[in-house]
């Protein structure tokens, strides 16, 4: 027989704020422990939940990018939750009105396009951290991750293989880093993803027994995990090995395998119920209006226009629009210098390898599109040499400064010191006879040596193309 | 309310109870159960949803971080501490 998986996703995102969602406590990764932390996040008694407002902004861009409806109206709800990395004994989320409701992503596999349904996005808390201690034979609490703001998308199940699971993941990432929603990075937990796995005989309409499962902190980690529940499913419904049960699972990459945690929960498990100290929350036209006009170009737009419109090769815009920032940054350099081509060459190829050798990702780009754009701008008009262009563009991700005034401090503006030239050329071959005369006798390459020596000692900033000439002519009169 | 879902709420609730107060509870609910059977003949098919009892809009902050408290002013009253850790019984095995 021959069967279909059946696979639906929960994936939480952790939004790009500096404050957590219900107090004003930092709500970046890391730290101290129970550093970043209040009486609120605590679940001190007495303590009440201010809503940090741009929280419900990037809930409404998310259901943006995602084609969903928002809701205008929308509340928050209390889930019975015992467990000491949440003090309060439940999480603050949405359960009757979340914010974003009935969208669609679509994605593009080896077998086509597909739309995959979108049920809700929901706002709501993160839990802390606990770390079990052998020695002392006790658990540790930090809550510096309590109360940090995430969202949950949830979509309909409609995806069928590992593949898919991959394109949609890859899809959701692109569009909320696009629209700042937040870094989506799976090794630091800013993205996490539970699947929800069923298997039935190809063309039934009757679902299977549904396992979740969770702890995969990569794409090729889901993948494999999905892979081996699959097999898992199937084997249990022809050969009887196991009796599926509705349960969560936990995926142990290194042995891979996933193992049972506990039966699953049913909604009805969690006992929520309206929030009573937060009040809901209503989205008028002017705050829908005011992130609607906040939303980026769609990364398939941009690539487009980046094609038709100022000529850039597929595979060039393509690279670009992999990154917010990378766009950001080729869109001002682009205004500055009017050169497509060399401020997508200037990104793609100088800023990556500097991001690379300094262990940053794309999205950590720190440098302007206005002082890119007025560096490549000094190359075109030959005032720098590309070398040292180079050299300003590694300056400029250590600190903000104008590549002009830089290459001025620097002595990195092109001499049109044809005198000081000269008397270079003229220490060079003297020093240098052989070279002189290999080149005379046909050997090109000893013209490169001279010509190198020249540029070493004028410190690159000379006219390449002058200096050549005025090389040539002294050897041809030495 | 039966036998089974209430013991089902205990363990959830993390409730112990004696066999005379669950008899109590499944009477309680019982007389609770017939008083919402009524409310459901009510028809409510043009009521919006009410999203809360009352009539007031939630107050948002600006997303504005400030460290209003150390860890050493929040641990002062916990009765176990390590490391800069709330200390609580072993939850795992």
């Amino acid at each position: 027989m021959r069967y279909e998986t059946v696979i639906g996703l929960e994936v939480h995102i952790e939004l790009a704020t500096e404050s957590k969602i219900f107090c004003s406590c930092s709500a970046k990764f890391g730290g101290e422990q129970n550093d970043h932390v209040c009486p609120a996040c605590c679940g001190m008694p007495g303590m009440l939940p201010i809503v940090n407002k741009h929280v419900v902004d990037l809930g409404m861009a998310a259901g943006m990018m995602l084609n969903c409806d928002i809701n205008r109206v929308t509340t928050f709800d209390k889930k019975s939750y015992y467990y000491p990395d949440l003090p309060c004994s439940y999480q603050t989320t949405q359960w009757f009105a979340p914010v974003s409701v009935n969208g669609r992503v679509d994605i593009e596999t080896s077998k086509g396009k597909k739309s995959i349904r979108i049920k809700q996005i929901h706002m709501e808390e993160d839990a802390g951290k606990l770390v079990h201690d052998d020695w002392t034979n006790t658990s540790l609490v930090d809550f510096n991750r309590t109360s940090v703001p995430l969202i949950e998308i949830v979509s309909q199940p409609d995806l069928s293989s590992a593949e898919e699971v991959i394109a949609y993941l890859e899809r959701l990432r692109s569009l909320l880093r696009f629209a700042k929603v937040s870094e989506c990075r799976m090794e630091q937990g800013s993205m996490r993803c539970d699947v929800n796995l069923s298997v039935r005989p190809e063309g039934s309409d009757v679902l299977g027994v549904r396992t979740e499962m969770k702890n995969m902190n990569s794409l090729s980690a889901i993948a494999r995990a999905i892979e081996y529940e699959t097999a898992r499913h199937i084997d249990a419904i022809e050969n009887g090995t196991e009796e599926l049960v509705q349960e969560t699972r936990r995926w142990d990459d290194t042995k891979g395998a996933s193992f049972a945690m506990r039966n699953k929960e049913t909604a009805g498990d969690y006992r929520y119920f309206p929030d009573p100290n937060v009040m809901p929350i209503v989205i008028d036209d002017e705050w829908f209006n005011t992130v609607k006009s906040n939303l980026p170009e769609f990364p398939e737009v941009k690539k487009a226009r980046y094609i038709d419109e100022l000529g850039l090769a597929e595979g060039d815009a393509e690279h670009l629009i992999q990154s917010r920032a990378f766009c950001d940054c080729f869109e001002g350099a682009y205004e500055v210098c009017g050169n497509a081509k060399e401020a997508a060459n200037w990104l793609i190829f100088d800023c990556s390898k500097i991001l690379n050798q300094k262990q940053q990702t794309v999205d950590q780009l720190n440098i302007s599109g206005k002082a890119l754009g007025e560096l490549i701008k000094l190359v075109l008009d030959e005032k720098v040499s590309r070398a040292n262009a180079k050299k300003i563009l590694s300056a400029m991700f250590e600190e903000e400064l104008d590549p002009a005034e830089y290459a001025k401090a620097n002595g990195f503006i092109v001499s049109n010191d044809t005198g000081a030239m000269e008397s270079v050329i003229a220490a060079v071959i003297a020093a240098d006879p052989k070279s002189v005369n290999d080149y005379k006798n046909g050997k090109e390459k000893a013209l490169m040596a001279l010509f190198g020596k020249c540029m070493k000692e004028l410190k690159g900033n000379c006219n390449p193309q002058v200096l050549r000439e005025m090389l040539l002519k002294s050897i041809e009169n030495a | 309310m039966t036998k089974d879902s209430l013991q089902k709420l205990e363990k959830l609730y993390q409730l112990c109870l004696t066999e005379e107060e669950k008899e109590g509870v499944i009477a309680f609910f019982a007389k609770q159960d017939d008083e919402f059977a009524a409310l459901e003949n009510i028809d409510t098919a043009n009521v919006e949803r009410m999203v809360h009892v009352m009539p007031i809009l939630t107050v948002v902050r600006e997303d504005v971080e400030k460290k209003l408290f150390t860890r050493e002013e929040l641990q002062r009253n916990a009765p176990e501490t390590m490391d800069g850790y709330w200390q609580v019984p072993r939850l795992v095995e």
